[in-house]
Formats: structure tokens, C-alpha cells, sequence
């Protein structure tokens, strides 16, 4: 537990490796250049972010009274509420509205991966597919989604034509990253038609409409919840706000710091398709929100604030840490990354590791900065620090 | 690396000498001899004496660095004969003593802090000084050592107390951070005003004459820009003693860290996350950087050589 050598090793080797040097270096560089021009074309984004932090600070402190809200919202609109307290139930109640045998496409989430919910799915004998290319080439190539909003920030696109190459049996070429996109969305254009349920995640969870709401750039996502029959939004905690207007502020808010100008498409689903109405879509709408560790934190002074983050990754481009080993920080055995990922595993996961990884930090404190709503990851990393020392 | 074995040595140097790496409290004070300046006063001069402390520092990275590259291990066990067996000699204290510190290297460190108190006092400023000035204790508080880091604190805050002292001049951007800000978490009636020396200087009205390079490239020390928001404060400086400054890609409040906090736990990836910062340093076509950090100064200058470059200290580019 208090011996550092395996974490130090483990950053150490991978900070050598010169295919992730290059592929961290090409992300960072054109994040950077994207959000000086963010900046610059909406000024007012600042703002906004000040006023998401209010809106993420009162709904973390009123957590229970808005999944309450939450439930009954889903419920009226004839949808399904779960809660899951743990991430066992979690899977537990995905993998019965699944069944075994089926095809699932996927949209890309994060708190499915802290649920290792696609290798659960796969292992009861389902066919499931990560649907977002950056997420596929994970599912394929591995180790892990090395980051919030770019899983694939490891991988160089040389290494992308390569496996293409090999995955599809086809020539590709490695500066057509358009042709590679193409490649993919075509491969997964029939699974979409095929399959029995569609799996998200959400970006923000308006507790008023009860409504999901999802950022994508690659229409992947409107494909994979409204083709197949079935929807299930997995829906962690931290993630539900008061109402329609705050939910919109919050994704206004990822996309922007995530480095979009535009983001190509924003899904709100609000329930089942009523077939009477003319609505297409699928028949069953099913929201599990999950706890695994999000309510525990909600009460702590220190660690509550890193449930406001947004997921927009912005705070891991502009690590000098992730900078040089990526989604390493962290370990591979967690789905989340770098200083903001140590926390998030430190909640939802392995407090050992992830104490362990918390070492690494250097309290430089440009994640605040990077943050739009100005997670303090210094302080509560030093706070999980000061949790061992105490006691060694 | 060993926590437990960390925690150790670092209780047991604190408790023989009040310094996480034995450094002895008369030695910080060392620059200051023949200066004469008082014991008490309004105002104190406290320096934290993590310049002076660079010698000692840079010495323990190399070995640290040593033992990490010949078997990581290996270092875990060395640390806890070293903190648990003082009979053998091997504590840090005395191998530290044992290893030349050069005269010159020593003599860099304390001219840069005489360099500032010489400002100081050429701007108009007069202080009192502490005979055996003690460290601030900050390394504790990164580490999660909460408990070791109040009682040293509040040993400090009433050794500051005892000078009489109302204004405490800092000179590095983690000791004002932490004289600023974590102190009052632990000691209650700590109510002295803390302010940077670049401000006094500033308030002072104070024109700076060059000293050395006259073209620099700028890192903002995280501590100093970020925590502490002093930004302005060394390029009106180095501007009015007619310094040319360079700006990297990522400066101000969104500048690069050198690396040295985690030298300690991960000396490695702390020289490879200095390395690089200086590159993107380097790319502003400047090679002579100038830092206001005493650890920006040791863990840039360890990789200076191989990068070609030069690193400074602002009070080495001006005075």
C-alpha cells in the first residue's frame, strides 16, 4: 500500500514511449489552439461556466431531493427508474434488461466503463459494439479509455490506419482520417439496424422532464438509443440538475471546454416513443441512476467537489502529468484518468490505487484554470494523500 | 519509493533539526553574516530558506535519482535503515554533510537571496532578520504530513511572533503561499501581513539595474502566478531595468510546471516533465530563462547543460 514503485515504474516506462509522446503531443497542441479560438468567439462561455458551478454546487448539496424528482419524472413519461447503489447491482440490472444473445450498440459513456459494463455484456453472450470511433478503436486495440472526451488520445492515426487495415481487410490511408471514419461508420451502420438495445451514458440529467441529455459529433449516439427497441440511459448521480434550462447550460459548457466550436448534434430523450403519436423511436426507455460512491461523496466537505465535474476533459489536455503519460495515471484497472481520474476511482473505485496514483499529482494547480467550474483537484488530492499519511 | 519509509525520515529530521533534509537552521542565515541586521523589528525578512536549501536539494535529487535507476526497490530498503538505524551513520543528515557542497555552488544560493535583501534595502526598506531562521515547512503539507506540518508551523508563528515583527517580507513563491493561506488553517492567531518582495519593491517605486542577460524568456513559477497571483510583478521589473522579455505558448496563470514537487516521489518523471517545459521555453528562440523559484531554479538548472540553455534567477538578471 505505501510502496510507490509499482506506480512509479508503471509512469515512468510509459512516459518513454515515443508512439504516446507523439499522439499526447498532437492532442494537447490542437486542444490548446481550439480553445484560445472558444475563447475568443464566445466570451460569454465564461460566464456561463460560473453559473454551471452554482448549478452543479446546488444540485451536489440537494442529490437525494433531485433523484427523487428524477424518478418520478422518468415514471409519469412512462419510462423505467433504477437505482443502483453499487456497480454490481448496476450490471446486475443492465445485464437482465438485456438478456443474453443479443446485439447492443453503445453510445460512449464513462460510467459504463467504471461499470466495465461492455466486458460484463460480452461475457453473458452478447454482441455488443462501442459506437463512437475514438471508443471502438478502445474496444479493439485497448488498454483503456485514455481520456474523457478523446478515449483514443494514445493512439497515432498511423496506428489507427494499421489496425483498420487489418480489422476490415482493406487498404487505408493514414493521413485520410475522414476515409478511416468512413470505414468505421459503415461497419457499424448495420449493427445499428440489428441491434436490441441501445446503451448511454448521459452528459447531464434534467430531473424536471426527466430527461437525458447527450453531446456527439458523429450522429453515432442518435443512431445507437433510437434504432434499437430498447434504451437504457445509465446515469450517474452527479449528473442529475434541476431543470431543462440548467441541462442546456451544462452542455453548452462541456462542449465548449471540451475544445468545440460547434458541436455537431445535442440529443435530449424525454422518454418511449408513443406509437399513437406518430413517434419513432425506441418502445422502452429505462434510466438507471447510478450511486457507487456518489452519495458518500456528496456529504464530504473536501471530496464533493469533484462531483461537479462535467466530464469535458479539459483538465487533462492541460496536465503537464497527463501530458507526458496519459491515461496511465490513474492505472490501467480504472476507467477514469489523470489527476481528476485519481479522484473519480478514489469515489466510485479502488481507494488503494488510487491513493497510491494521488502521489503523482504536483499540485500545480493549471487544472483549475483548465476547469470551468474550478475543481480544486490540488486540495483534494492532498486530502487523499493526508488520508494515508495519517494513518502509516 | 517507500511512504512509510518517507514519513520516517522525514519525522526524524525534523526532530533533530526542524528541516526535512537535515539542513541546520544557523546555515539558512549563513548569507546574511556581516549584514547586521536586527533580530527584531516591524518588519522581517523571512526567507524560508529554500534558496539556501538548493545545494542540498539538487545533491538529494541526484541520489534519489540514483537509487531509482538501479533498482527501485532497492531504495525503499535504503530509506528505512537510513531512518530507522541513526547507529550506522547512514542518515541523511550526516551523508549529506559528508558530500562536498561546493564553495561556489553555496555561494550562488546565498547571493541571490543577499541580492534581494541588498534591493530591499536600496529601496528604502529596513528589516529584521532571523539569527537561525527555520524552514517553512511546505513539503510536509504537499506530503499529507498534517500533523507534522502544524507543529512545525506553530513553532514558526511564534518565532515570528518573538521578533515583533507586524509585515513579513517573502522571498519565494511557496513559502508566501504558505504563509498566506495554510498557516491560518493551523495556527489560530497568526495575523502578521505577508507580502512577496517584488511587491515591496514595486510599491517601493523601485528601478532594478541589469545584471545579467539583457533578453529572457519567462516561467511563471506555479505557485507565484497561479497561487499567488503575482504575475505582473517581474516583467514590470525586469522591463524597467530594460530586460527584452520573451513570452512561451503556455505562460501567466496557464504557464507549465518545472517538475519539482513530485522530485521527491518520482525523480524521473519530474526531470522528464522539466525537460519538457524547457523545450517549450527553448521554442521562444531565447535560451537564457529567468524563474523567481528557488525549485523551478535547481530542477530546470540539473537539466540545463544537455538542453543547451542557461536558467536565472530574476535577481540574477536584475538587482
Amino acid at each position: 500500500m505505501t510502496d510507490l514503485t509499482g506506480v512509479s515504474q508503471l509512469l515512468n516506462k510509459v512516459s518513454d514511449d515515443p508512439v504516446l509522446r507523439t499522439a499526447l503531443d498532437r492532442a494537447i497542441s490542437s486542444y490548446w489552439k481550439k480553445r484560445k479560438q472558444v475563447m475568443e468567439r464566445y466570451p460569454y462561455v465564461k460566464e456561463l461556466a460560473d453559473e454551471v458551478r452554482r448549478i452543479k454546487e446546488w444540485s451536489i448539496d440537494h442529490m437525494d431531493k433531485l433523484l427523487d424528482k428524477a424518478i418520478e419524472a422518468v415514471e409519469a413519461k412512462g419510462g423505467k427508474a433504477y437505482v443502483a447503489e453499487t456497480a454490481e447491482e448496476a450490471r446486475k440490472i443492465v445485464g437482465e434488461l438485456v438478456g443474453t444473445g443479443k446485439v447492443v450498440t453503445k453510445a460512449k459513456s464513462m460510467t459504463t466503463e467504471e461499470l466495465k459494463l461492455r466486458e460484463f455484456l460480452i461475457e453473458r453472450g452478447n454482441e455488443v459494439y462501442e459506437t463512437d470511433l475514438g471508443e471502438f478503436l478502445v474496444q479493439f486495440l485497448g488498454p483503456k479509455p485514455m481520456h474523457f472526451i478523446s478515449p483514443s488520445i494514445h493512439l497515432t492515426r498511423e496506428k489507427v490506419a494499421e489496425f483498420l487495415k487489418d480489422f476490415m481487410g482493406v487498404e487505408v490511408d493514414k493521413d485520410d482520417v475522414e476515409g478511416m471514419v468512413a470505414l468505421v461508420r459503415k461497419f457499424l451502420r448495420d449493427k445499428y439496424f440489428s441491434a436490441d438495445v441501445g446503451i448511454s451514458g448521459a452528459n447531464a440529467f434534467a430531473a424536471d422532464r426527466g430527461a437525458v441529455f447527450l453531446i456527439e459529433n458523429e450522429s453515432n449516439i442518435r443512431l445507437s438509443i433510437s434504432l434499437p427497441p430498447k434504451h437504457i440511459a445509465v446515469v450517474g448521480m452527479e449528473k442529475i440538475v434541476p431543470t431543462m434550462s440548467d441541462a442546456w447550460k451544462v452542455v453548452e459548457v462541456i462542449s465548449r471546454y471540451g475544445g468545440y466550436k460547434v458541436t455537431s448534434y445535442i440529443n435530449t430523450v424525454m422518454g418511449p416513443a408513443r406509437r399513437g403519436d406518430g413517434d419513432i423511436g425506441p418502445e422502452e426507455y429505462h434510466v438507471i441512476f447510478l450511486d457507487n460512491g456518489r452519495r458518500e461523496a456528496s456529504k464530504d466537505p473536501i471530496l464533493k467537489q469533484t462531483l461537479y465535474c462535467l466530464r469535458c476533459g479539459a483538465c487533462q489536455y492541460l496536465c503537464p502529468v497527463f501530458g507526458i503519460v496519459g491515461g496511465y495515471w490513474a492505472g490501467l484497472e480504472s476507467a477514469y484518468s489523470g489527476g481528476i481520474g485519481v479522484m473519480w476511482e478514489y469515489i466510485t473505485g479502488d481507494k488503494e490505487t488510487s491513493t497510491q496514483h494521488a502521489f503523482a499529482c504536483l499540485l500545480c494547480g493549471r487544472c483549475i484554470e483548465a476547469c470551468p467550474v474550478r475543481i480544486n483537484q490540488p486540495e483534494v488530492l492532498r486530502e487523499i494523500r493526508r488520508r494515508l499519511m495519517e494513518r502509516i | 519509493m517507500d511512504l512509510k519509509a518517507v514519513k520516517l525520515l522525514l519525522e526524524k529530521n525534523a526532530k533533530k533539526t526542524w528541516n526535512p533534509l537535515g539542513v541546520k537552521e544557523e546555515y539558512c542565515s549563513m548569507w546574511a553574516e556581516g549584514m547586521n541586521f536586527p533580530e527584531r523589528g516591524e518588519v522581517l525578512l523571512y526567507t524560508g530558506c529554500l534558496y539556501q536549501m538548493i545545494p542540498y536539494i539538487d545533491m538529494f535529487a541526484r541520489l534519489l535519482k540514483g537509487f531509482e535507476s538501479m533498482n527501485p526497490a532497492l531504495f525503499g530498503i535504503a530509506m528505512k535503515i537510513n531512518a530507522l538505524a541513526d547507529s550506522l551513520g547512514l542518515d541523511t543528515i550526516s551523508l549529506l554533510a559528508s558530500l562536498e557542497i561546493s564553495k561556489k555552488d553555496k555561494e550562488r544560493y546565498f547571493r541571490i537571496v543577499r541580492s534581494i535583501a541588498n534591493a530591499l534595502l536600496s529601496a528604502g526598506v529596513k528589516f529584521a532578520y532571523m539569527r537561525e531562521e527555520p524552514y517553512s515547512g511546505v513539503l510536509y503539507h504537499d506530503l499529507g504530513m498534517d500533523d507534522l506540518f502544524r507543529e512545525h508551523v506553530m513553532r514558526l508563528a511564534k518565532k515570528i511572533k518573538e521578533t515583533g515583527a507586524r509585515k513579513v517580507i517573502t522571498i519565494d513563491p511557496h513559502t508566501t503561499y504558505m504563509l498566506n493561506y495554510l498557516i491560518k488553517e493551523f495556527v489560530d492567531d497568526f495575523e502578521v501581513e505577508v507580502v512577496h518582495y517584488m511587491d515591496v519593491l514595486l510599491e517601493r517605486g523601485y528601478t532594478p539595474k541589469v545584471r545579467g542577460p539583457k533578453e529572457v524568456v519567462i516561467h511563471d513559477p506555479c505557485y507565484l502566478a497561479r497561487w499567488n497571483g503575482v504575475i505582473d510583478q517581474p516583467r514590470v521589473l525586469l522591463s524597467r531595468a530594460g530586460v527584452k522579455v520573451r513570452e512561451p505558448e503556455f505562460t501567466r496563470k496557464f504557464t507549465g510546471c518545472c517538475g519539482g514537487p513530485i522530485e521527491s516521489l518520482f525523480p524521473s518523471l519530474s526531470s522528464k516533465l522539466a525537460r519538457k517545459r524547457m523545450k517549450e521555453l527553448k521554442e521562444t528562440g531565447s535560451p537564457c530563462f529567468t524563474v523567481m523559484c528557488p525549485i523551478c531554479l535547481t530542477n530546470f538548472q540539473r537539466e540545463a547543460r544537455e538542453l543547451g540553455v542557461r536558467v536565472f534567477d530574476i535577481m540574477e538578471v536584475i538587482e
